[in-house]
């Protein structure tokens, strides 16, 4: 049984795209067949993310206009023989596909693939109506932001009234040291306001930055990021996974910094 | 960081937390936070008829149901300002 997840945020740069590559490097590891789609026609950036910028020929609206086969267009994982991209185009525009077009895109995928993950674009309009289209599921990405926060519940409105059955939430960008000085929201603060499924939490890390610059995932190094998001890909599969407790991975010296900047 | 309050310093994660439930439980419900602060002035002007007090020492709280979420009702109390 396949399944369609969409990952959306409303606001822009909250890192919906990271979490698509690394969720998606996260269940192709989990031995899953996974297929990532840029939906951001006109801004791609699923593949420089990924670091396959240079392999693409075809693309989303070449393969919905039907000038070539699905198959044409995926991209192979330089790192997971089972994860695939479907990029997007980066001369067109969002109204180039049509919802119904997406339904029936994500219909062929599910022949051959586990996961079919959408990478929506910020934003309610027709690119989040395409990338909603099919979905089974949703993750929202926010972060401990008034302003993400805000997105992330309007999101979850449209998700909801848009028929879609599960939605979970990931909480992006947390700094414990920020938090422990009383600076930053926490993921229970978040979770007061938005009450929904809390699928996982990912720390704010340098390596994150790192790996995009690399153009590989953070999944599969030796970092609490890349450990948050093969847990989150495990809660996906069904697997009960506790939630790892970010205040571990804090260096002493931010510890004290904390301690002392609390008062 | 200095804190902007008189007597009462607010960490920004309580001010940040604050001001997210406040926007989201305005957006839910459609109404804006300037209309909150009209509402405020009204409800007053109505507690004012009854009992003795003065503005500063009113703190209005209001609890909302909102939509079903998954079955469960959602309630949130706000203190509007």
């Amino acid at each position: 049984m396949s399944e369609v997840i969409v990952i959306t945020s409303g606001k822009g740069g909250v890192g919906k795209t990271t979490s698509t590559a690394n969720i998606g490097a996260g269940l192709a590891r989990l031995n899953k067949k996974v297929v990532l789609v840029d939906t951001d026609i006109g801004l791609r950036n699923l593949d420089v993310v990924m670091g396959l910028e240079n392999r693409i020929i075809y693309n989303l609206v070449v393969v919905v206009e039907g000038n070539c086969r699905v198959k044409q267009a995926l991209i192979r994982d330089r790192h997971y023989s089972g994860l695939y991209l479907l990029p997007s185009a980066q001369t067109r525009d969002k109204s180039a596909v049509a919802p119904e077009q997406m339904i029936k895109l994500a219909d062929t995928l599910k022949q051959t693939f586990d996961y079919i993950i959408m990478d929506c674009p910020a934003g309610i309009e027709q690119g989040f109506r395409n990338a909603i289209a099919a979905a089974d599921r949703a993750i929202v990405v926010t972060t401990p932001e008034v302003s993400a926060i805000r997105d992330a519940d309007r999101i979850i409105g449209l998700l909801e009234s848009s028929g879609v059955r599960k939605i979970d939430l990931i909480v992006n960008r947390i700094r414990m040291d920020m938090v422990n000085r009383g600076e930053m929201m926490s993921v229970e603060d978040v979770l007061d306001i938005l009450s929904v499924n809390l699928i996982g939490a990912i720390p704010d890390e340098e390596s994150v930055v790192i790996a995009a610059n690399h153009g590989e995932p953070v999944l599969g190094s030796d970092t609490s990021a890349g450990s948050a998001y093969l847990n989150i890909s495990r809660r996906i599969l069904g697997e009960t996974v506790p939630l790892m407790d970010l205040n571990e991975h804090i260096s002493l010296f931010h510890r004290i910094a904390g301690l002392l900047g609390k008062k | 960081m200095k804190r902007i309050r008189k007597q009462v310093s607010y960490t920004s994660r309580e001010i940040a937390k604050t001001r997210a439930g406040l926007t989201v439980a305005a957006d839910r419900m459609d109404c804006s936070p300037e209309l909150f602060s009209q509402m405020r002035h009204e409800l007053y002007g109505i507690l004012s008829k009854y009992i003795n007090t003065d503005d500063d020492n009113v703190r209005i709280q209001l609890t909302f149901f909102y939509r079903m979420k998954r079955g469960i009702s959602d309630a949130k109390t706000i203190q509007i300002k």
